[in-house]
């Protein structure tokens, strides 16, 4: 983005060109190119038992929302949102998840490619708005931020539905007296789980379940068994849709097995890091200058909102005081906090209150705040006992909380010694991903090369548009 | 009631027995059968009569009732009409006056000012209705041979031929190499008479926008300074000069050691404070504002030594001195310029990053730049510079200000303002996301109130107004999804200024706008859609009823 600063300082390009075509007039030949000029792919591959590689199909793939044949309430509520045309997810899983008969989805997707509107727009589309208080779409989230969150999407796309109704299975939010009354429920499992059992939410009408995050979900211990146990109770009509960033293969096995006969969309492992975003790191003398580095770092690039995450407690709190003393409205999230005092302080980050967020693991997934342009790898992520491996997945999870949606973004992540330096190596050559050495020697040198960097970013052949069916 | 008023017959048989006495009474028939008989028959009669004369008096009493009915029923009806012949001929009224209002004509870059007359119209046509300003931009509806024209030719040939080039000549001295010899400023008319549409709105504008919306007197401030070159390329020089002021920066800095030290630090530190900015309490903002403004000033001080640069490069019109100002010197330090610069570029790139995200951080921004851009020491000769910021936004979104052009051809593309990026154009997705943070951006800035501030607002209303009129007077089929998309971030969450400002005529505007403007879009892209939607969501929200 800071590139763009630069960028706007080359007038001469435009203005330029346009003088030299002063009388030219306006070529209509090239109508039949500019479609394909403009339309950045990305690839996906649709596997369907009879339409094997035929993405091109009419029948599989759309161009508007419009012709999705959506209900006009909903096309309004995404014209109003500024979604004019359906992402590459969107377009190819869409009418998949839509048609009927009911046929389960199994989604794979990098960040910030629409998927979390796919399957909005699919249970916007299965529910019967005539029966406003009758539960008929679950929707399960490994995290209270991202229920809430997916609570708001469905809110803001049905904004023009009529008698609709969503409302969030989590802690401390469904009226013990009522239970349950709305057409969709949001929520994380063990919730959801004590909700059914309790028999404040009835599921017999139940006509979707949309997992979302959904390896998580699906891998962890806890939220595994929970969600198999949902699933139990549920209909065995029910339509099922898994949807996550990444799906390592073992847990692609078992999520067959959750969601049988499923039609799959699925991205090949190495185009998962996120080509928008432009990946740095910061070679750090020394922990403790850190800090002052991290300061400087806004000064580099024009930055909206910025994720930082860290790996403890104390330091974020740490950062946070430095921050604030640097003139930042800082929002510090960490386990510390509990529930609804969570709630608030990503509500001012999302709100743009505060515009630098400071956390830990907590918000790596699936949070999708769309003006984030930078996220920072205050410490490089770790797994395992002790913190020996690099986690790359959390890495991948966490620089997808920008470059949302086709946006530029940008990642620092911070080195200092051996350790750090060696794990961020082993992330890189995982993904092959090429890491730009930052050095805070020089600040006029740092500045230039971020803009070179995010310049350059972009101009990557596999990044930049390309012409489609050429 | 036979006792207490007995019939006429009765009484005649009564009457009749004094007559006959006794005789009768003592008649031997008296009781005869003949005589009941007869009697009898005359009750008959009686009865008969009586009944029929009771039938006859409710016949005409229903008759009465029912004419008293008949009578009501026709007032009442009398009074409907009346009352609906009086609503209609004032609905075709307020139709003929809407229909009046809305031919808002394509503005600015078009050729064909239908000569000067068409302003004054306007001028006294209707001085204090809402639809004046709707109807002065109204006037230059330009046949639609201009699409295929380069706007750059627009900006200079279109104005060269307007036929009153004997103006020309008071157009900016600056630039000698002008091809833009846009700037027929008609001086400064007390009433003005627009000789090329883009002249007459700003004229048109310039008296009565700054009395906002209502009529004043031609406003002095505004009328005074040389005739405002409307030249939009005017800007693109302005834009080339800052470039090599920032050139010579680099080279200024590798000879002077104390401007390098500082130069740097301070662009950032620049940078920085503006991505600061957060939406919501205005107080929150105010340690940024001072940064930016004493960085600016650290600059103007000049104690680093940077060179002295002529202004003018950078501003639409030459400047004369002007009493009172305080910099009325002919030069003003480089250093200074270069962080106007800066500033500028760091407010459009935070519109064009974030903005473009989430439209409503475009608002602190914009009061950051009018909040500097109008501090009195940074006035030069009087007048702010923010043309610096204006030269480029209108590189990188020239719908702003009248440019236009097809999103399927390559110079449409570049008359849009579509980026390139090493030679390729940037995803659709990007390049609207872009416009949409850009509209924001300058309906952040042009919708400042200065009511209560003394400074002078160094980027009014009407500006915001022009090019809202220049958006909507495009002709149906050159209507470009761009131009739906900026317009859509210039009315979002700025409704309620823009009425501030304009009253009953912003309304009036809002419905060009986002009724009729997509109304008449040969294609309903949804771009087109999403302006229509708007009205639903200002309807649903606001209570603002538009069509």
């Amino acid at each position: 983005m800071a590139d763009l600063a630069s960028r706007i300082t080359k007038p001469d390009e435009t203005p330029a060109a346009a003088a030299a075509t002063e009388n030219a007039v306006d070529d209509p030949t090239e109508g039949s190119n500019s479609k394909g000029i403009i339309e950045s792919s990305y690839d996906v591959e649709v596997k369907l038992a009879d339409l094997q590689n035929d993405t091109d199909s009419p029948l599989y793939s759309v161009n508007s929302f419009e012709e999705l044949g959506l209900p006009k309430a909903i096309n309004e509520g995404l014209l109003a949102m500024n979604f004019k045309k359906p992402s590459k997810i969107q377009e190819k899983a869409l009418p998949l998840m839509i048609s009927n008969p009911p046929t389960n989805m199994i989604a794979q997707s990098q960040s910030g490619t629409g998927k979390t509107a796919a399957f909005v727009l699919t249970v916007l589309a299965r529910v019967d708005f005539s029966q406003p208080q009758q539960p008929q779409a679950l929707l399960l989230a490994p995290s209270r931020e991202l229920a809430r969150q997916i609570q708001g999407v469905i809110m803001t796309v049905g904004q023009f539905c009529e008698n609709l109704i969503v409302e969030a299975a989590i802690p401390g939010s469904i009226s013990r007296e009522l239970g349950v009354r709305a057409s969709v429920v949001v929520g994380t499992p063990g919730t959801v789980m004590d909700l059914i059992r309790r028999r404040q939410f009835d599921v017999s009408q139940l006509k979707v379940l949309v997992i979302d995050e959904a390896d998580n979900m699906l891998d962890q211990q806890g939220l595994g068994e929970q969600c198999v146990r949902v699933k139990g109770m549920l209909p065995k009509t029910i339509q099922i849709l898994l949807f996550s960033a990444t799906f390592p293969e073992k847990v692609h096995n078992f999520a067959r097995k959750f969601a049988p006969n499923a039609n799959e969309i699925k991205l090949r492992q190495q185009e998962l890091t996120v080509k928008g975003i432009s990946q740095m790191y910061m070679d750090c003398p020394d922990e403790i200058q850190k800090y002052e580095i991290l300061c400087k770092l806004y000064g580099l690039m024009t930055v909206g909102s910025s994720v930082i995450f860290v790996r403890t407690r104390e330091s974020a709190n740490e950062i946070q005081r430095r921050m604030e003393a640097d003139g930042h409205k800082v929002s510090a999230l960490h386990g510390a906090f509990e529930g609804q005092n969570r709630d608030a302080l990503l509500d001012d980050f999302r709100a743009g209150r505060s515009k630098v967020l400071i956390t830990t693991n907590v918000l790596a997934r699936g949070i999708d705040v769309s003006s984030v342009s930078m996220v920072i790898n205050y410490d490089i992520p770790m797994k395992g006992p002790g913190d020996r491996e690099p986690d790359h997945e959390t890495y991948l999870h966490r620089i997808g909380r920008t470059g949302r949606f086709g946006r530029v973004g940008v990642s620092i992540s911070f080195v200092y010694d051996k350790k750090s330096f060696d794990a961020l190596s082993q992330i890189a050559n995982f993904y092959g991903i090429d890491l730009i050495q930052l050095s805070p020697d020089d600040w006029d040198a740092t500045e230039k090369k971020v803009q070179d960097v995010i310049k350059s970013s972009r101009a990557k052949p596999d990044y930049a548009p390309n012409a489609l069916g050429n | 009631m036979q006792r207490g008023s007995p019939s006429p017959a009765r009484r005649s048989q009564f009457a009749a027995s004094p007559q006959r006495p006794l005789s009768e009474i003592f008649d031997e028939g008296r009781n005869s059968e003949a005589r009941h008989r007869l009697v009898l028959e005359a009750s008959q009669k009686e009865h008969i009569r009586v009944r029929e004369e009771a039938e006859r008096i409710l016949n005409e009493t229903l008759l009465r009732d029912e004419q008293q009915r008949v009578l009501e029923e026709r007032q009442r009806e009398e009074r409907r009409i009346r009352a609906e012949e009086q609503l209609a001929s004032e609905r075709v009224r307020l139709n003929a006056l809407k229909a009046k209002k809305v031919e808002i004509p394509p503005l600015l870059p078009d050729p064909e000012p239908p000569a000067a007359p068409p302003a004054a119209v306007n001028g006294k046509a209707t001085p204090t209705t809402t639809s004046q300003p709707a109807a002065a931009t109204a006037r230059a509806d330009g046949p639609s041979t201009q699409p295929t024209v380069p706007t750059q030719v627009n900006g200079s040939t279109l104005l060269k031929s307007q036929q009153t080039p004997a103006a020309q000549p008071l157009a900016n001295p600056i630039t000698s190499n002008a091809p833009v010899p846009a700037a027929t400023p008609t001086p400064a008319l007390s009433s003005p008479k627009p000789t090329s549409s883009a002249l007459g709105i700003n004229g048109l504008l310039n008296n009565n926008v700054a009395v906002n919306g209502t009529n004043a007197p031609p406003a002095t401030s505004m009328a005074t300074p040389p005739p405002q070159p409307p030249a939009q390329d005017r800007y693109t020089e302005i834009h080339k000069n800052l470039k090599a002021l920032r050139r010579s920066m680099v080279d200024q800095a590798k000879n002077n050691q104390l401007l390098k030290n500082r130069m740097g630090d301070m662009r950032r530190e620049i940078r920085k404070c503006v991505g600061q900015l957060v939406s919501g309490v205005p107080s929150k903002n105010r340690g940024q504002q001072q940064t930016i403004v004493g960085l600016l000033r650290e600059a103007l001080a000049n104690q680093v030594g940077s060179q002295l640069v002529d202004p003018s490069s950078f501003v639409l019109a030459p400047r004369n001195p002007i009493q009172n100002a305080i910099h009325n010197d002919p030069v003003l330090p480089s250093l200074f310029i270069y962080l106007l610069n800066i500033f500028a570029k760091a407010a459009v790139s935070q519109f064009i990053n974030e903005a473009s995200a989430r439209p409503e951080t475009a608002d602190p921004v914009g009061v950051c730049i009018a909040a500097a851009f109008s501090e009195p020491d940074f006035l030069w000769r009087g007048v702010s510079m923010i043309e610096i910021l204006l030269a480029k936004l209108r590189i990188v979104c020239p719908v702003l200000f009248g440019y236009r052009g097809s999103e399927k051809t390559e110079q449409g593309r570049q008359r849009l303002g579509w980026w390139k990026d090493h030679g390729r154009w940037i995803p659709e997705q990007q390049h609207m996301d872009r416009m949409t943070g850009l509209g924001a951006g300058f309906a952040a800035i042009s919708l400042r109130k200065f009511a209560q501030s003394k400074k002078q607002n160094p980027f009014p209303a009407r500006h915001y107004w022009t090019a809202m009129a220049r958006i909507v007077n495009t002709p149906p089929a050159e209507i470009s999804n761009t131009q739906c998309i900026v317009l859509k971030a210039m009315v979002q969450n700025y409704e309620s200024k823009f009425i501030e400002s304009y009253g009953n005529a912003a309304i009036a505007a809002l419905r060009t706008a986002l009724i009729e403007f997509p109304a008449k879009a040969t294609e309903k892209s949804a771009a087109v859609s999403s302006l229509q939607v708007l009205a639903q969501v200002l309807k649903r929200d606001t209570g603002l009823i538009l069509g």
